[in-house]
């Protein structure tokens, strides 16, 4: 190991002891409570939630913005990819061949989505209004990160920088928005027992 | 205004105690992404940024984070969070009473999956414990408490009503025997009204007493509980709600009636059906359904008999966000008025996706935003406009009241009914 591989596995460690410590607190709290007659079948609805309902042609979050849907939908498939990147990089396995290449097309069209919503927080009034320093901190580690992971398949060289970044990310991610990253899950979840519950999700043919 | 330190941390505390996964959840998980924005009629109406939803969450948020999380008690600005103080207070109280209708619509459709109805009700019900409830809503809430039901109609009144009704009914039917009961014990249905009724349009207890006497149900009113709604459902106040509920939870072991019927209101059925046994933290041992429900049960069982050529005019329907989006009464209604109008076209959207008429969360109730909410009316306006019917059936009191509003105020010309009336109006008496 290099003296930068450090820094970053203790923010990593930081990192997974705070997520675990939300996590746990979710464990324990239970599946919610509800003294009324279930109309539904909250698992069915939990199913769905993760599913059916995740549909961009059912949410108008999505179809009325496709362009920024898709953005946000690569932009967190280059997230994910440059974290399971990071194992392999901290071991010192690079990708190679077409995976390699595969690789470096989704980081730069994710990085370049990455910029792209950035820009339109600072563009959009009604976005602009919303933000928060944390909302642009968030984009600009993760987008920078993906840059790195991406500097790193076409440049080796970039190493001690890249795990540096890689550090920060894992610092701030319990800290503001970016632990959404474990919140997703526990939201969609809700929602799915909710309506599951109360028999509006999965819908019902008429 | 000038809050004290108590009343501040009575209101933060609601925030952790009791521990709730469910807001813990929905508090944490907004990202900003502002797609909600299209989903809510007064942003929709308005395009002021203050109406986007996620607003409406980061108000209450912002508190959470300020008092409960690492980053907002040490580097406040990182999140904007907020101290609890006045000028938040006002913005709560602006923004969470006086802009939003509990409508659920952009929960639907987040991104992510945030609860925000369920966060802007715990804003509320945090500034209802600090006594912050618009006082124009309150008073209704303090009606029913004192009274039985929100618009203090005193009981002489209601039986008055009741046995002009029965009379009329009488005439109708032509049988002496019809009747419309009060007060008596075992029947099969308890019967609720929407205080509305009584003092409005006592035409829909005629048409709900019509469609009992065709059925041949054995069903009664009660005349010391018969309110259906619960208006502190909508300020959120957790302890009046429940002294609401108990009452007809009570009504119905007293009555010992076996099924609660719940007449033709939106945020009634759900405080009732779906919040009223978690307010009693208890499961109800009887049966709780709306009148829609029950009316397309008649017609499945061939209780009752409807000729929808009595109905040509073309109809289209309105979804009380409480009972369809909220409450998972969403084809019923729909079966009903295939067997009682001639015609019947949807909406666009429609069902879970149609958009609150604007009266929803206590806004009729609340004079000081009859500007914003008739504003947003346009969205609904536009809908029926563009739907080609000339009437519009909506299984909610609230709801019709509003539409009736709209109607005039947008000049439709569209007739306004409720689901009872146009089923009335197609009954098949043998």
């Amino acid at each position: 190991m290099n003296w930068y591989h450090y820094p970053a596995f203790i923010s990593f460690l930081i990192c997974m002891a705070s997520l675990t410590y939300h996590f746990s607190r979710f464990v324990r709290l239970g599946v919610p409570k509800d003294f009324s007659l279930r109309k539904g079948n909250p698992e069915r609805g939990i199913v769905y939630s993760f599913s059916g309902a995740m549909n961009p042609f059912k949410k108008e979050s999505a179809y009325l913005h496709l362009p920024t849907y898709a953005a946000g939908l690569l932009y967190h498939v280059g997230t994910f990819a440059s974290i399971a990147l990071f194992f392999l990089i901290f071991f010192d396995i690079t990708p190679e061949g077409w995976i390699r290449w595969v690789l470096i097309g989704l980081l730069t069209s994710s990085g370049l989505s990455g910029i792209g919503i950035f820009v339109k927080r600072i563009v959009v009034r009604t976005l602009r209004s919303l933000s928060n320093p944390d909302d642009f901190i968030s984009n600009l580690l993760v987008t920078t990160f993906q840059f790195f992971t991406l500097g790193l398949l076409v440049n080796n060289a970039s190493a001690p920088f890249y795990f540096l970044c890689a550090s920060f990310v894992f610092l701030y991610l319990p800290l503001g928005k970016l632990k959404h990253a474990l919140y997703f899950f526990a939201a969609r979840y809700h929602l799915g027992f909710f309506y599951g519950w109360r028999g509006i999700w999965p819908p019902v043919k008429s | 205004m000038s809050l004290t330190n108590d009343q501040r941390q009575k209101a933060l505390r609601m925030l952790v105690e009791p521990e709730d996964s469910r807001l813990m959840t929905h508090l944490n998980s907004c990202v900003h992404c502002g797609l909600c924005a299209e989903s809510c009629t007064y942003y929709l109406a308005t395009q002021d940024a203050r109406f986007v939803p996620a607003r409406k969450v980061e108000l209450v948020s912002a508190l959470y984070h300020r008092y409960y999380t690492f980053a907002g008690k040490h580097f406040p600005q990182l999140t904007k969070a907020r101290d609890l103080d006045d000028a938040t207070v006002n913005e709560m109280v602006d923004q969470l009473f006086g802009a939003c209708t509990l409508c659920g619509r952009c929960t639907m459709h987040c991104s992510i999956g945030v609860d925000i109805g369920y966060v802007v009700k715990k804003g509320r019900a945090m500034l209802a414990s600090m006594g912050q409830v618009p006082a124009t809503l309150q008073s209704t809430v303090n009606a029913a408490l004192k009274t039985g039901n929100n618009m203090a109609i005193p009981t002489e009144e209601l039986t008055d009503t009741l046995s002009w009704l029965e009379g009329e009914l009488k005439d109708e039917v032509n049988d002496p025997r019809a009747s419309i009961p009060i007060n008596q014990c075992g029947a099969n249905i308890l019967y609720t009204l929407n205080p509305r009724e009584p003092k409005f349009f006592p035409l829909s207890i005629s048409a709900m007493a019509k469609i009992f006497y065709a059925a041949k149900e054995r069903w009664t009113l009660s005349t010391s509980m018969y309110d259906v709604t619960n208006y502190a459902y909508f300020t959120c106040n957790r302890e009046e709600a429940t002294i609401i509920g108990r009452r007809l939870h009570d009504t119905m072991g007293e009555l010992q009636a076996k099924r609660c019927v719940l007449a033709e209101c939106g945020h009634g059925s759900r405080a009732f059906r779906w919040e009223a046994p978690n307010y009693l933290d208890k499961s109800f041992s009887f049966d709780v359904l709306t009148s829609v429900e029950l009316l397309a049960e008649y017609i499945r069982g061939d209780r009752i008999k409807l000729d929808r050529e009595k109905n040509q005019e073309i109809v289209t329907l309105h979804d009380p966000c409480n009972l369809v989006r909220e409450g998972g009464v969403i084809e019923e209604q729909r079966y009903v008025l295939k067997h009682a109008a001639s015609t019947f076209v949807e909406m666009t959207p429609h069902g879970v996706d149609n958009f609150c008429c604007g009266g929803g969360g206590g806004q009729l109730a609340m004079s000081e935003y009859n500007e914003r909410r008739i504003k947003t009316a346009e969205i609904k306006a536009d809908q029926i406009r563009k739907s080609g019917a000339s009437t519009v059936v909506s299984p909610c009191h609230n709801c019709v009241d509003q539409l009736i509003q709209i109607n005039n105020k947008f000049k439709l010309g569209v007739n306004i009914k409720t689901l009872a009336e146009i089923v009335a109006d197609a009954l098949v008496l043998e």
